[in-house]
């Protein structure tokens, strides 16, 4: 096939992209949705822990232990006020002495410390704070427990140094700006099947293969494009600037062998939309595992888009270069070419 | 002396247990306009799809222009028009786009895309998106985007179906055009009438068999009953119908009997329709 027939079937398929209303609006709004909520989000992360403590006396000695970078603790009159101070948030956690600890502690009575927790802290958190409560207990009584503590910091050191949220988002931008144009052109192949279109174009000089391949070059392109531009105006491309334009291009590709798979098995646009809805579903949860690290498992390496968001999110976070995730990328084409034949396989079978 | 424009040779087709097609051979001569009439599922669609290489024969062979359709299908392709029954065009972009989207696979670039569009009827409304076209405006676009490369052959599957008169006239008038270019038509077409006033030959295909194949003319003068109908005042003064089969002995003897003692109203002179005939050879009507 000819450059001008093939660039006469990629311009068709722009045109007819931008003229269905919902997929321009989804495609412009989308873009600068998901930019606007990268900048929305919190830039920093505010690793400061606020304890309150409700004591007659803190001792100087021990309240300039527990002011550091990373605690602020703020002392309260009263138990009544350090409850109140939990309750509206202002704090975390509170630790209510008794207004007699020294007394008791005097004649040998056993104070009650009252820990202050708000709703939403888990079992296990609540737990690291009553530990926390008796150590202070003994601090405050002028003895030490009776261990050494080695602090060992697996990975990369992340104090003051914590991933934002924003940055955390950007690989599941990425991934849902790829899939919205996966279900763009699965809804044109769709539609050029039940308008009957594709059968006025298979009976000219142009092959089915030629066909694929303007369908191909149209989605990957139309789908980085977008990806970068994304990735560009989130700064995304200021460091590994190859790496992660490699990885959005191979994902793009990835994405159209998705885009060919939804279209063969659709039979109209709501089932193409169906499909594409569970093909996001899928395709996006990679993206999850790093918003809550605790659902990773090894299923997630069964999912082609977890080697692209793995790729983007270290490199954007870590600062993982070719050595570090470049391993990432051989899956990922491997997937996105496997995904590309069969989807052709199958769309071709269908219209033969 | 060229080569036929298209010769069938045993051309055949299943869809499973079914016989579409059943081992069909016929030729169509350059310049020809070749009518296919049949009755839907008669297999008329399924020849067409073979002949223009969407469909590959399960056995036989069909040339086109000297080219093996099965083994070189774009070759073919791209020497020949297809106009399909069901409008298939961009409904989103404008005429002038679908014309020069298929022009360019056609590697076509120096067709007049306006003077297409004048050729059906349809300058100035090129620029119009076809969703907007009646279906007799995206019937006569269809046509268009089926010369676009100038074909050697067009295939026009019920070119004028449903069409207001207006649009069924301006494509009879192109397919004309198009025999005095010199291009040879394979017209599908239900409309008998149609048939006999466009086609040099018609063949008339069911269930997968040519039944017979021959000028409109001939097949009249081989299957049909030519006679003169009257209306004539019967006794008691209610119309009564006489009919007189031409062609006979006594033809003109009875003719002048009905004039000398009949009181005539009307007098009509009829031949077999195409359509009479087909019911005659096959049992079945062509609807």
């Amino acid at each position: 096939m000819n450059a001008a027939a093939m660039w006469a079937l990629i311009q068709k398929d722009a045109r007819l992209y931008f003229a269905n209303r919902l997929f321009a609006l989804v495609t412009v709004l989308g873009l600068v949705a998901y930019a606007t909520i990268y900048f929305l989000l919190p830039a920093t992360v505010d690793e400061t822990l606020k304890v309150g403590i409700a004591i007659p006396e803190l001792p100087p000695a021990l309240a300039a232990a527990l002011e550091d970078d990373a605690m602020l603790v703020k002392q309260f009159a009263s138990a009544a006020d350090l409850r109140a101070a939990v309750a509206a948030g202002e704090v975390s956690v509170g630790f209510a002495f008794p207004p007699d600890l020294f007394d008791q502690i005097r004649q040998g009575a056993r104070p009650t410390v009252e820990l202050l927790l708000a709703p939403e802290v888990t079992p296990d958190f609540a737990s690291v704070y009553e530990a926390a409560a008796r150590e202070l207990s003994f601090n405050l009584v002028g003895q030490e427990l009776p261990v050494t503590i080695s602090e060992v910091i697996l990975g990369p050191d992340m104090a003051g140094a914590q991933i934002a949220p924003r940055q955390r988002m950007l690989p599941l931008f990425a991934v849902l700006v790829l899939m919205v144009e996966c279900l763009g052109l699965a809804s044109l192949i769709a539609a050029e099947v039940e308008q009957g279109t594709i059968r006025a174009l298979l009976v000219t000089p142009l092959t089915m293969r030629g066909l694929f391949v303007a369908k191909s070059l149209f989605g990957s392109l139309f789908a980085f494009a977008q990806a970068v531009i994304l990735l560009a105006v989130t700064g995304g491309l200021a460091q590994a600037a190859l790496l992660n334009l490699t990885a959005l291009l191979i994902g793009s590709v990835l994405m159209t062998g998705v885009a060919f798979l939804i279209a063969a098995l659709g039979r109209d646009l709501m089932s193409v939309m169906g499909w594409g809805m569970l093909a996001l579903l899928i395709m996006a949860l990679p993206t999850f595992t790093v918003l809550i690290p605790g659902l990773a498992a090894d299923w997630v390496y069964l999912i082609p888009t977890h080697y692209l968001v793995d790729t983007i999110y270290r490199s954007l976070n870590f600062g993982a270069g070719w050595a570090e995730v470049g391993g990432n990328l051989l899956p990922l084409a491997a997937s996105a070419l496997l995904l590309l034949a069969l989807g052709m396989a199958i769309l071709q079978r269908r219209f033969a | 002396m060229p080569e036929p424009a298209i010769v069938a040779e045993e051309l055949t087709y299943r869809y499973g247990d079914l016989l579409a097609v059943d081992h069909i051979s016929f030729t169509v001569e350059r310049g020809e306009i070749l009518g296919f009439l049949g009755p839907n599922g008669a297999g008329k669609s399924t020849t067409v799809k073979m002949l223009t290489g969407q469909l590959r024969p399960a056995s036989g062979r069909a040339l086109l222009l000297g080219i093996d359709v099965a083994r070189y299908p774009k070759r073919v392709q791209a020497r020949i028009g297809v106009c399909f029954e069901q409008p298939n065009l961009y409904e989103e972009l404008s005429g002038v786009d679908n014309l020069r989207l298929f022009a360019n696979l056609f590697n076509a670039r120096d067709v007049d895309i306006n003077a297409l569009l004048r050729r059906v009827g349809l300058d100035g409304r090129g620029g119009d998106l076809v969703g907007r076209y009646s279906k007799g405006m995206k019937q006569r676009l269809m046509i268009a985007r089926a010369l676009v490369n100038r074909p050697d052959i067009l295939f026009l599957d019920e070119p004028t179906e449903g069409l207001d008169p207006t649009s069924a006239e301006a494509i009879r008038r192109v397919i004309l055009e198009e025999q005095q270019r010199g291009a040879t038509i394979f017209l599908t077409t239900h409309d008998m009438y149609e048939a006999d006033r466009l086609c040099n030959r018609v063949a008339f295909i069911n269930s997968g068999k040519i039944v017979a194949l021959d000028t409109p003319h001939n097949l009249k003068q081989q299957y049909g009953k030519r006679m003169v109908r009257a209306e004539v005042v019967g006794p008691d003064g209610a119309l009564l119908t006489r009919e007189i089969v031409l062609d006979r002995p006594e033809t003109p003897a009875e003719i002048a009997d009905l004039l000398a003692h009949q009181q005539v109203v009307t007098l009509h002179s009829e031949e077999a329709t195409l359509e009479d005939i087909f019911i005659r050879l096959t049992g079945r009507g062509l609807a």
